[in-house]
């Protein structure tokens, strides 16, 4: 089921969408609607189908041989699995976090500045760190690595990696940013850094996180979506979801019937 | 309880003294291969030279200086009786028997001297001329007693010069041991070699690149799969076959005869047989360290719009280098010890120039020790051995090299 917000122009529509793993029937059916300026959490148990919908919206499954989509994702009313959507460009204006942080085996500077330098956003070297100060900047790094720009990025602690990574998408200047439980790795105080930092960044970007933990869906999300046996079985207002669940499914999940 | 313990307390001491005796066996052996091939080697380094004194303008040796200085003057020395002038020179300085204690090679020398200062056409000089194999051999306490008895004569007039033989390190292949030099096998080993790395690395690292990171997974890439693991297994000389066949052998079609591709004996074929060798170890080599590369750093890539391309080319890639690397030197060392393939693509001809291209006849140093090995001149079992330490010299070079690139291109995580 889905529902319909206001405006209506959503940044991403999904219609229909089914994720199927060879017979594995993954995601079933699935519509919703992103929108900008708006922090969307994925919930549900674990094995449900969250990370593989998450994926559909950048095409990320094409990378899974056995994995076959249907349906139809609209990226500001375009088709993104349409024959002339270019995958690379796609991906530049929907970015991904992943679930394990994972900087490149290169300096803190060059793994901000690679995305930048293959998408040729920078004229010049001083326009170059200029974005890459910017992205970190935002990404809430700026202040712990600013004297050390040459150093590793594997060599951060984990919850610097993770921002590491999100400046990593930033400095692209995607449009929507999806995040696979990207906390799931750290420990309390990084988590909150994280949480902190998805507040900060949902004026520019429609944001889209999975997560299994609730408490994080509810402190960080305006809208939830929740996700069973690879139907979406409720989406609303984060409140809405939290305090009365239409579904009794859902009501079951945020109970915590289940796990 | 206690009697378990004990048990398992010898048996982990058995395995120990096991491993440790297998560890001192391989050593011992490799110890004692050395040490023969030093043994009998290192005189293959040296030479023995005779000091002949000689006075060409009293032996009425006669030549026009103004051929000297043109392309002709080889011809000129050689036409007026050079190498006579140097046998009687040194049956005079040395005795009746003197002609035989010097190298027949011995007047090149001479010829080269005369070039350089045409001087000493007209008084007395020394020069030094290589000795005779069977001079060498009783220097080094093998031969008839009345050659030790001219050794030993010859010894106290402090006519006997040794040193460090140079001419090993720079001439070619001879019939005369005194007188062979590895340098022609060496860089007919190098070009071979570099022949091999053009082909077989971009090849094989591509073809692993494709397999790894772009070949769907069917029943046609299993295939190819399995193939390339048994390519690697077939011996060599089945690749000397297969080279001999293809690349040297002629075709009748249709009336009109094709071929053969490439020049017998050259390099450039040697080559191409041993980079179809090794090509499957390279390409075994670089997909297992393709695969090394964790999925999240091609994820990653991926994520921020990179396209497969820079992602093999940004990341996988100089993440599997040393792995490959690695894989390649080892294929390389392969290759660089190969004898029975390039026997069959005619590279054991007697070469006496080294090669100037890879298009020219050349040999390499294995079959070169295996020429050698098979001489009956007592003079050559020194060389065999001293070029056996070149190869092990060459061979030692090229895993330092591996093992420094592999330090430089070590990822630190
Ligand atoms: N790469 C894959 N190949 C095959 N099956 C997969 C793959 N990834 C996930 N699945 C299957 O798809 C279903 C949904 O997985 P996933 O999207 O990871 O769930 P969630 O993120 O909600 O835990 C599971 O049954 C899982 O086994
Ligand atoms: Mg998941």
């Amino acid at each position: 089921m889905s529902t319909a917000f206001t405006p209506v122009s959503h940044k991403m529509s999904a219609r229909d969408v089914s994720v199927a793993y060879g017979d594995n029937q993954a995601v079933k059916n699935v519509s919703i609607d992103i929108d900008m300026d708006k922090v969307t959490a994925f919930i549900g148990p674990s094995g449900c189908g969250k990370s593989t919908f998450l994926r559909t919206l950048n095409r990320m499954n094409d990378t899974i041989p056995s994995a076959r989509v249907t349906g139809e994702i609209l990226l500001d009313g375009e088709n993104i699995y349409s024959a002339d959507m270019d995958v690379v460009q796609l991906r530049a204006r929907v970015g991904m976090v992943f679930q394990k942080p994972n900087p490149f085996p290169k300096s803190i500077f060059e793994n901000v500045a690679y995305g930048p330098r293959i998408h040729g956003l920078a004229t010049s070297r001083a326009d170059l760190e200029a974005i890459v100060e910017r992205s970190l900047k935002r990404a809430g790094l700026w202040e712990e690595v600013k004297d050390r720009l040459s150093d590793s990025g594997t060599a951060l602690s984990g919850g610097q990696q993770q921002r590491l990574c999100i400046a990593r998408a930033i400095a692209v200047d995607p449009e929507v940013i999806l995040m696979d439980e990207p906390a799931s790795a750290l420990d309390p105080i990084a988590t909150a850094k994280i949480e902190e930092l998805i507040h900060e960044l949902r004026g520019r970007y429609a944001i889209v996180i999975v997560t299994h933990n609730m408490q994080q869906a509810a402190r960080v999300s305006q809208r939830t979506a929740f996700f069973h046996l690879g139907q979406l079985v409720e989406y609303g207002e984060t409140d809405n979801i939290f305090t009365a669940p239409r579904q009794e499914r859902t009501k079951d999940y945020i109970t915590g019937r289940y796990g | 309880m206690q009697r378990r313990i004990r048990r398992r307390y010898a048996a982990e001491r058995r395995f120990r003294v096991l491993g440790a005796g297998a560890v001192i066996l391989s050593a011992a052996f490799l110890g004692f291969l050395l040490f023969t091939m030093v043994a009998q080697g290192w005189r293959g380094f040296t030479t023995t030279e005779l000091a002949l004194p000689i006075d060409l303008h009293a032996a009425g040796f006669h030549v026009e200086r103004a051929r000297l200085n043109t392309p002709a003057a080889d011809l000129a020395l050689a036409s007026a009786g050079l190498e006579d002038a140097v046998e009687n020179a040194a049956t005079s300085a040395f005795g009746p028997d003197g002609a035989t204690l010097i190298a027949p090679s011995a007047w090149t020398v001479l010829r080269a001297a005369v070039k350089r200062d045409p001087a000493i056409l007209e008084r007395r000089t020394v020069v030094r001329v290589p000795a005779s194999t069977a001079f060498d051999r009783a220097l080094a306490g093998e031969g008839t007693p009345a050659m030790k008895a001219t050794v030993a004569r010859l010894q106290r007039a402090g006519m006997v010069v040794r040193g460090f033989n140079w001419t090993f390190l720079s001439e070619s292949d001879s019939t005369d041991p005194v007188a062979v030099g590895i340098w022609g096998a060496l860089k007919g080993s190098l070009l071979t070699m570099a022949i091999t790395f053009l082909i077989a690395f971009p090849v094989g690292v591509l073809s692993a690149i494709y397999l790894e990171e772009y070949a769907p997974k069917n029943r046609w890439t299993d295939l190819i799969e399995v193939s390339i693991n048994n390519l690697a297994a077939v011996p060599s000389i089945i690749f000397g076959l297969l080279g001999l066949a293809v690349f040297l052998g002629t075709w009748e079609i249709g009336g009109r005869v094709f071929g053969p591709m490439l020049p017998r004996s050259a390099p450039l074929v040697g080559g191409v047989t041993l980079a179809l060798m090794i090509m499957p170890v390279i390409v075994i080599a670089s997909r297992n360290a393709i695969k090394g590369v964790p999925p999240s750093i091609r994820d990653a890539a991926l994520g921020i719009g990179a396209s497969p391309i820079q992602v093999v080319f940004h990341h996988v890639l100089p993440l599997a280098m040393p792995g490959i690397l690695t894989g390649t030197i080892i294929g390389m060392a392969r290759a660089l010890g190969e004898t029975a393939p390039l026997l069959l693509i005619g590279m054991r001809a007697f070469i006496v120039t080294p090669p100037d291209g890879v298009t020219d006849p050349a040999t390499v140093l294995p079959v070169q020790i295996f020429l050698w090995s098979d001489e009956v001149s007592r003079g050559f079992v020194e060389k065999t051995s001293a070029a056996i330490l070149v190869l092990l010299a060459v061979l030692l070079a090229m895993n330092g090299l591996a093992i420094y690139l592999r330090n430089k291109f070590e990822t630190r995580w």
